[in-house]
């Protein structure tokens, strides 16, 4: 079955459906959430991409992005909801504050290297990066998703 | 932010929020950066209405260091503090009605007119949301040469999408019947619980900084204060929806009686010694900033106190007896945004 | 601003000396819309009732200023008015001065019951102990926080270059 499935042409079948259906949990931790709202609306268009706003739980999707500052108070909650997402799952690192600090780097109250705790995809750099970073950010992440395998050893 | 509730059957006992997840502490990185490096990292709490933090940490700086503002530059900051003010109502409104509702439209409605006021705030400052447009002394740049133009243009616009707003909103049984009633605020409760901004106005107290203690150019522009007496989520909805009209009236008359003259006046970059505080209506609340000075170009102490923080404590006064299912609503009505109220 | 003094801090500044005499130190009048006065510990309380019999029915902050040199805490409450329309403009700053190596002071939340999250954040931002508060739990920090108070002084950051 694996050997079937996982080669081509079901490889990019699969592939093709998991890039045009890219649902992302609503975990807003901080302020780049405004910016992420503002890339869910009706002049960026995510839908195109099959990017739904309105999702229901963290285990129906299958996109984590985290903006803005993780602290170390939310850290152990990001965690759960990485968690409990199924297989198979990516992460984005959205604003200076995830990918490492950013202005508030010397605080004693955040977490500065958040890929230690969660394996990140795509890092995009900004604060807050404008809509269309974001959007660049998940085409590069499509790109990523079309070229694996779809039972990673 | 976290809501620990207790309920029994449908309805809610007692509700106890659990804040605290994105403290950075501002406070405390603010007082080993120079006054100038503050700004970008103080306006960052609430980003959707960056500029009124901005004028708020800006404010005490200014009068203890005895400078004044010159008159151009009190008007560009109002023209952009109204900007902001309208933006980030029309978050509050997406938000309440939008998603917490269940009617993604007026989501759409919501950031879509938004993106406009970015973009006129954009042709100003050069950023979409982080401004970091006001120095102690005045603003950085002034007024590009079509400016004029495109905000009467954008707000001729905005006046036609709020009547669409109104009919699909305002006189719509399915939106109005689940607001009105939920999450009722007595006057004397919201006097005695210290909240701010439009859930004070809602509870039918009329106070507003900008005219009780008029700043900038508040005290040379005429608007009036929209007061709702039933102090429900939906009197907090429509006192939003109000001040849209207000600050739209706002800039029209700003606009057209901006005079010439310069934008700034030096300042040093020492903040003397003493201490003072301001106050500035933001879009949720009066802020507060106190700011110890003791010579150097480091602030001693900078003491944040914002709309969100202030309302926190009407939260869970205001779930004893709601039904489960109204809690996004009388949440939603706040308007609490959590960066701020943890700074 | 102008340097004639207004004549509601004029007025306020005067009831207060009279109905509570040593109980307060300095009391100034700052410029329109801005007072401070100190109160005594001991009698902090009867201080507050007295501010809000003449009309300041609610707190706006509290702050804590730690002054490491001088070995004191400061708190600071600030008090406006909702109800009376001649002290809407004024903000008065009801200041206590605390030993920093013990500092604890009565709370003021059933006066002021808008007062009660401000004095929880000062006291796990500096460590000061408001007696017969109802809750005084840990609000913005992580739970499992063992350092010491942050806002304090000893606790120092490495400077940016």
């Amino acid at each position: 079955m694996e050997r079937v499935v996982g080669s081509a042409p079901l490889k990019h079948l699969v592939n093709w459906s998991r890039i045009y259906s890219l649902w992302p949990v609503h975990l807003m931790t901080a302020c780049c959430g405004a910016e992420l709202g503002a890339m869910m609306s009706g002049r960026y268009d995510p839908e195109r991409f099959g990017m739904q706003a309105a999702v229901g739980s963290m285990r129906q999707s299958d996109l984590l992005i985290i903006e803005g500052t993780v602290t170390k108070k939310m850290l152990k909650r990001v965690k759960v909801v990485w968690e409990q997402m199924p297989n198979p799952k990516y992460a984005i690192a959205m604003g200076d504050c995830a990918c490492s600090g950013g202005l508030f780097h010397d605080s004693y109250s955040i977490v500065n290297e958040l890929e230690k705790a969660i394996p990140i995809d795509v890092f995009v750099p900004g604060c807050p990066p404008r809509p269309e970073a974001l959007l660049n950010a998940v085409i590069k992440l499509r790109e990523k998703i079309r070229r694996e395998e779809v039972y990673p050893k | 932010m976290r809501i620990i509730v207790r309920t029994d059957g449908d309805l809610i006992v007692e509700a106890t929020p659990d804040v605290g997840y994105v403290h950075r502490g501002c406070e405390k990185i603010a007082e080993s950066r120079n006054i100038i490096k503050n700004i970008p990292m103080l306006e960052r709490p609430n980003i959707a209405d960056s500029s009124h933090l901005n004028w708020s940490y800006i404010q005490p700086i200014e009068e203890l260091q005895g400078v004044e503002v010159p008159e151009r530059g009190r008007y560009i900051r109002t023209i952009l503090c109204e900007i902001n003010r309208i933006a980030s109502h029309l978050y509050g409104m997406a938000i309440m009605a939008g998603i917490f509702s269940g009617h993604t439209t007026m989501y759409m409605f919501g950031f879509g007119d938004r993106e406009l006021l970015l973009d006129l705030a954009e042709m100003l400052t050069g950023a979409r949301m982080t401004f970091s447009f006001f120095v102690p002394g005045g603003v950085r740049r002034d007024l590009p040469k079509d400016f004029k133009e495109k905000l009467l243009e954008t707000v001729d616009y905005l006046e036609r999408r709020l009547v669409a707003i109104d009919r699909i909103f305002v006189n719509n049984p399915v939106f109005v019947e689940r607001g009105r009633g939920v999450g009722i605020l007595r006057k004397e409760d919201a006097i005695k619980l210290g909240v701010v901004g439009p859930v004070l106005r809602a509870s039918g107290v009329r106070c507003d900084v900008r005219k009780d203690a008029p700043y900038g150019a508040y005290d040379k522009v005429d608007f009036e204060i929209p007061t709702f007496k039933e102090g429900d989520s939906l009197s907090r909805w429509l006192v939003r929806f109000e001040e849209i009209k207000q600050s739209i009236s706002i800039l029209r008359q700003a606009i057209r009686d901006i005079p010439k003259g310069p934008i700034a006046r030096k300042s040093p970059i020492v903040i003397p010694r003493g201490e003072a505080i301001s106050r500035i209506e933001s879009s949720r609340g009066e802020i507060n900033h106190y700011i110890v000075g003791n010579g150097s170009d480091k602030p001693y102490r900078v003491k944040m106190n914002t709309g969100s923080f202030k309302n926190l404590l009407a939260l869970p006064f205001l779930l004893r007896g709601v039904r489960i299912g109204d809690l996004p609503i009388v949440y939603g009505g706040l308007d609490y945004w959590p960066v701020e109220a943890d700074r | 601003m102008t340097a004639t003094l207004s004549t509601q801090e004029q007025r306020i500044a005067t009831a207060v000396k009279e109905q509570l005499g040593s109980a307060v130190e300095d009391v100034r009048v700052d410029r329109k819309g801005r007072m401070s006065l100190v109160a005594r510990n001991e009698t902090i309380t009867e201080v507050a009732a007295c501010l809000q019999r003449l009309g300041f029915d609610h707190t706006i902050a509290v702050s804590g200023v730690d002054y490491l040199t001088e070995k004191r805490i400061e708190v600071v409450y600030f008090l406006s008015s909702y109800s009376r329309d001649d002290l809407k403009h004024l903000v008065l700053s009801l200041k206590a001065q605390l030993d920093r190596e013990k500092p604890s002071l009565p709370t003021l939340t059933p006066i002021w019951e808008s007062a009660n999250l401000f004095e929880r954040e000062a006291h796990e931002m500096f460590g000061v102990n408001f007696e017969g508060h109802p809750n005084l739990q840990k609000l913005l920090l992580q739970d499992n926080w063992d350092g010491p108070p942050p806002m304090r002084k000893d606790l120092t950051f490495p400077e940016l270059a």
